[in-house]
């Protein structure tokens, strides 16, 4: 299992765009994706629940990835945070 | 997004007179005042003309190979004239190749009039409808006639009134679903073959052929007859053309939208129909699906789009935060009193 802390960058939060991106990028991998932000623990792999993080700018969340692939999948995905989900 | 590939457009480039007067006899009443020998010269053109000026000496311009409406204006000029201008008016005016002459009103020709036509081989039609109404009808009929048409392999389903066109490759399921949603009370409009056609600038109407009307291949069973089976209330002749829904083996490589706010549309003839790709799998139920587009879609058309609104709400969502208004996902929890 892989554990990583990203923060939001960008000024429009984790909102419907990005959030729908991320799902995308997830469902390419056989792991399992859970993204943690306060109190909700939601699956990286469905668009409601990573829309109902209602993550604005700042906000530091953890990522969880665990299978075959989860190496792979945690690098592209914080990558894509890293990047302010190329809004920056 | 490409995905009916070699529709091939066929346009009529003529009728001959006799099939129009027989459609718009049928249609709306065209009296036949003389044949003239004239049934099977050639209509070209989808306009309509009113050759008052024509009739008048000018002959510049003149769009003498369209149906000529003669309504009160023209009535009028010709017998403003002394016998012998009208006639030569009239000379002058059939000197041209026209395709048939239409009287609004009731109008009936006289002697002269006839004699010449007679002459020229053109037929001479009348309708009891005032020239604007004539105008339209003869329009719209000449319109459809030269409409621009293809042919597209697909099953076409009424549901809850949209005019859904599943495509995909044979084999693929879409006379399944069609029969599916036949069953559920919904109405099939054509399987396999559907001939599309525009209908002014932006709608377009599809409908079965003559022959396969409403008649379907089921693999295994063979051919069946669907309004013998289910009634009438299964079936339609005609419907616009509103949803296309191109049905895929589900593809894991490929990404499929996953909020609905892209919209996807797909030209033809011209006319941009908004297009869902629909990933199919075994035991998906394509059927509700299919009805959960048109009434989507039906949302959509009354000014509701549930991507759109989720979205604001996100927004909205993470604006609060921005602003510490923290709350919950789910702010309380009431015991199970209801």
């Amino acid at each position: 299992m892989i554990e990583k802390e990203v923060t939001i960058l960008n000024r429009a939060g984790l909102h419907t765009r990005p959030a729908a991106i991320l799902v995308q990028l997830a469902s390419k991998y056989k792991s399992d994706f859970f993204i943690i932000h306060d109190d909700l623990v939601v699956n990286g792999k469905s668009i409601i629940s990573v829309m109902t993080l209602l993550a604005p700018q700042g906000s530091k969340l953890k990522l969880k990835f665990e299978g075959i692939d989860e190496e792979e999948a945690a690098k592209e995905i914080v990558e894509y945070f890293n990047r302010g989900f190329d809004e920056l | 997004m490409k995905f009916l590939e070699n529709l091939i457009e066929i346009r009529k480039d003529s009728i001959d007179v006799g099939f129009f007067y027989e459609s718009c006899h049928r249609l709306f009443g065209l009296n036949l005042i003389a044949e003239n020998d004239g049934f099977s010269k050639k209509i070209k053109d989808y306009s309509i003309h009113r050759p008052g000026l024509a009739l008048a000496g000018f002959l510049e311009l003149f769009s003498f190979n369209r149906v000529q409406i003669f309504g009160n204006t023209e009535i009028r000029f010709l017998h403003s004239l002394e016998r012998e201008k009208r006639i030569q008016s009239l000379k002058k005016f059939f000197e041209y190749d026209i395709p048939c002459i239409v009287f609004s009103n009731g109008h009936v020709p006289d002697e002269d009039f006839l004699n010449i036509t007679r002459d020229k081989k053109i037929s001479v039609f009348n309708s009891n409808l005032p020239t604007t109404k004539v105008v339209y009808f003869l329009s719209d009929f000449l319109d459809d006639q030269f409409a621009p048409q293809v042919t597209i392999h697909g099953s076409f389903v009424d549901v809850y009134g949209i005019g859904l066109l599943f495509v995909g490759r044979s084999g693929i399921g879409k006379s399944e679903i069609a029969l599916d949603l036949v069953e559920r009370g919904h109405r099939l409009v054509a399987d396999d073959l559907i001939l599309a056609t525009r209908k002014g600038e932006n709608v377009l109407m599809g409908t079965g052929t003559k022959l396969m009307k409403h008649f379907m291949e089921i693999r295994g069973l063979g051919l069946i007859n669907v309004e013998k089976i289910f009634g009438v209330r299964a079936i339609r002749y005609q419907k616009r053309i509103e949803v296309l829904v191109v049905l895929e083996e589900w593809d894991s490589q490929k990404e499929y939208t996953r909020t609905g706010l892209e919209n996807h549309t797909t030209n033809i003839l011209g006319v941009n129909i908004p297009t869902i790709i629909l990933p199919i799998f075994p035991g998906k139920n394509i059927t509700v699906i299919a009805e959960i587009i048109a009434l989507n879609y039906l949302l959509k058309h009354y000014g509701y789009d549930a991507a759109q609104d989720l979205k604001k709400r996100v927004e909205k969502g993470i604006q609060d935060r921005m602003n510490q208004k923290y709350e919950r996902a789910v702010d309380y929890f009431e015991h199970d009193f209801e």
